[in-house]
């Protein structure tokens, strides 16, 4: 079962790049992303959110593979910059996984 | 009685057509024409028309008039304009008898109008049938005592207090707690507004102490109470021995609640590091700088909103608390924005079933969000669990946006959002007689249009002993409660419906079986020409007639509902079935 991971929960609430509260969970996203993500982005963010760190490590090469197109984020009717929150990840990914700074 | 010498005008309304499409009204009209007493028997468009009236009036004195039936809608539209408009014309207004053509006949049988017709002549013949029989009957007048009795020093009852000394009503404010102020006397922030609960209290309770004509007393109770509306007579125990005699005009009953007490195991109710809302906020209010718990700082809370109140019936919850409290879902969302306004880093996670935050508390809700405090809907019949692990306590809920996916939640803190549960307080409620709602709170006549008066006139209901409130909400109904109560005792009188129960002296032999089925204290005994009766408080009788059928000498009967009137009625309305 996923669990919570503190550090993650309170990296996500520090930051001000990641936010994802707006979300409503529509998927147009998904449905306007190029590269056919198995992982939804609402339901990786949804981890995110939450602080589901494992969940978060499950899915490290759809987060780097990324394109950072953008064009999620300039479809999304709540204005959810997608694109930061991706940067957000990989620079959380990096730090702790990784071990670069 | 001889039916014959009466005088009765019989007035069949169209309703523009909400009557006469569907119930013939001439042939009514023509029908109920040679009835026993029946002098006049006409149609009018509409008889509530202020022509009509004019007309009717003028038939009442040129025809000398001792009884009218006018048979048009419910009477709980037009009852009293036609009461008035009998005494306009000089007949008093008992002897006028409605009769309901239009929801009882027309509207319900839209799709047989010979039927709704001969049932509308029916109708009109049992009107008429009890006009025949009706006798003249005045309104019971009785005397007001400008003085009120709150009972409960909380929010909503020192408010009321307040506003009755501001009209010049005399107030004696009971509070069975030794220290006035109630639920809310210790809150700090509160709200949308931030204000401190304590500092509201205090206000309330300085300028109550500075009011000549508020007497306050604490850690006292009612002992007695006798008496009716405009009169009633209380005495108070006061410190478990002193006792006071008060003689009052109303009462308003501000008793407040209780916070639900989770049981045993309930969301973990019970581990070290469950507890309630209302105990953490006891506990949280006193403390500065980033938030400890047993002495040992917290970084992970979990709120469960919802405990106690929206429950369904079950083995382990056989009397559900079926109804939302309210002001749970406000009180979680303003507790996250007082941790975010900490010291410290905290991850918040509110676990909830639907989120209430109606009005300005939606900025709250919206607020708590942004500043990241995670919320989480779980499925109502697939609620979260609480455990105790060797890590500490972990939460597992099922997250709805993940699709239902189980999470685990590790916490230092566990928060049960608890609702508001009705007040126990058997010795009020035995001595008010006061009926209570389903859900056990105290019980308004009309939850919408008479939402502060109880079936005992004279005594009001306010604040959250009615139902879950807020404290504006609160305050709110206490100032409804003290309208309705200044309304009553500045008149100075009070005139009470005279359809109530008489008893026949003659008849009566005191068995004490009216007394046993009266609900609301009305009979009591008496003697007369030395033998023992009862005898019936008119002001406290509500003509319910309960008393009636178990009477064995039939020595009882309810003015306006006499058994002859009743069934002078049924022969009326039942008499080709019965030639049949």
């Amino acid at each position: 079962m996923p669990k919570v991971s503190p550090k993650l929960a309170s990296a996500v609430k520090c930051s001000d790049e990641f936010n994802a509260e707006a979300c409503m969970h529509c998927g147009i996203c998904t449905a306007v992303c190029p590269m056919g993500y198995e992982i939804l982005p609402r339901k990786l963010f949804r981890y995110v959110q939450i602080g589901l760190e494992d969940k978060v490590r499950e899915h490290v090469s759809d987060i780097y593979s990324c394109l950072l197109c953008g064009m999620c984020a300039e479809n999304c009717p709540a204005k959810v910059n997608i694109a930061d929150n991706v940067r957000f990840l990989r620079k959380y990914i990096n730090e702790n996984e990784f071990n670069l700074s | 009685m001889n039916t014959g010498k009466r005088r009765i005008g019989v007035f069949i309304c169209h309703c523009g057509g909400n009557i006469s499409d569907y119930v013939d009204v001439a042939r009514v009209a023509e029908a109920v024409a040679e009835e026993p007493g029946v002098v006049v028997s006409k149609n009018h468009m509409f008889t509530c028309s202020d022509s009509a009236q004019q007309e009717m009036i003028d038939d009442i004195r040129e025809q000398k008039l001792d009884g009218l039936v006018i048979a048009s809608c419910s009477p709980k539209l037009h009852m009293f304009t036609f009461r008035g408009m009998a005494e306009r014309g000089g007949i008093n207004q008992y002897q006028y008898v409605h009769v309901n053509l239009r929801e009882q006949c027309s509207w319900a049988h839209t799709n047989d109008k010979t039927g709704a017709t001969e049932k509308g002549i029916a109708l009109v013949r049992a009107g008429i049938a009890k006009a025949a029989l009706s006798t003249p009957l005045t309104a019971l007048r009785v005397d007001t005592t400008p003085k009120v009795l709150v009972i409960g020093a909380g929010i909503s009852g020192l408010r009321a207090a307040l506003a009755l000394s501001d009209m010049g009503l005399s107030v004696f404010v009971v509070e069975n707690q030794k220290e006035a102020g109630g639920a809310v006397k210790n809150w700090g922030r509160m709200g949308p507004d931030n204000q401190l609960g304590r500092d509201i209290v205090r206000k309330l309770l300085d300028e109550v102490n500075t009011r000549e004509n508020i007497m306050l007393y604490t850690d006292a109770e009612m002992v007695e109470k006798s008496g009716y509306i405009g009169d009633f007579k209380v005495t108070l125990r006061i410190g478990g021995n002193e006792t006071v005699n008060l003689q009052v005009g109303a009462m308003i009953v501000a008793t407040g609640f209780d916070p639900y007490e989770p049981k045993e195991g309930e969301f973990g109710y019970g581990l070290d590091g469950v507890v309630t809302l209302p105990q953490f906020r006891d506990a949280a209010d006193g403390q500065e700088g980033p938030l400890e718990y047993n002495g040992k700082p917290v970084k992970n809370v979990v709120f469960i909103y919802c405990v106690g109140s929206r429950q369904k019936k079950s083995a382990a919850c056989p009397a559900p608390n079926a109804y939302c409290s309210r002001y749970c879902c406000n009180a979680g969302t303003h507790m996250a924005l007082c941790l975010e306004d900490r010291p410290g880093d905290l991850n918040q996670y509110h676990l909830y079933r639907d989120i209430r935050t109606y009005g300005h508390n939606e900025t709250i809700y919206e607020e708590a969000r942004n500043r990241g405090a995670v919320f989480m809907k779980y499925a109502d019949d697939d609620a979260p669990t609480v455990e105790k692990t060797a890590d500490g306590l972990v939460v597992k809920v099922k997250d709805q946006l993940l699709g239902g996916e189980e999470v685990e939640i590790p916490a230092d803190l566990v928060i049960l959002v608890t609702g508001m549960v009705p007040r126990k307080n058997e010795t009020l409620m035995n001595l008010l007689k006061l009926p209570v709602s389903k859900d056990g709170f105290l019980n308004e006549i009309h939850i919408k249009l008479r939402p502060v008066e109880t079936v005992i006139d004279g005594v009001f209901i306010a604040g959250s002993a009615q139902s879950p409130k807020t404290m504006a909400e609160s305050v709110g109904s206490a100032l409804a409660a003290v309208s309705k109560a200044g309304g009553l005792l500045m008149k100075g009188y009070v005139d009470l419906e005279p359809l109530v129960a008489k008893v026949n002296t003659d008849k009566c032999q005191w068995c004490d079986a009216c007394l046993k089925a009266c609900p609301y204290g009305a009979i009591e005994r008496t003697s007369c020409d030395g033998k023992e009766v009862a005898l019936v408080i008119q002001s406290l009788c509500k003509g319910e007639g309960a008393c009636v059928p178990v009477c064995p000498y039939g020595a009882i009967d309810v003015e306006g509902y006499t058994d002859e009137q009743i069934t002078a009625m049924i022969d009326a309305c039942s008499r080709e079935v019965v030639s049949a």
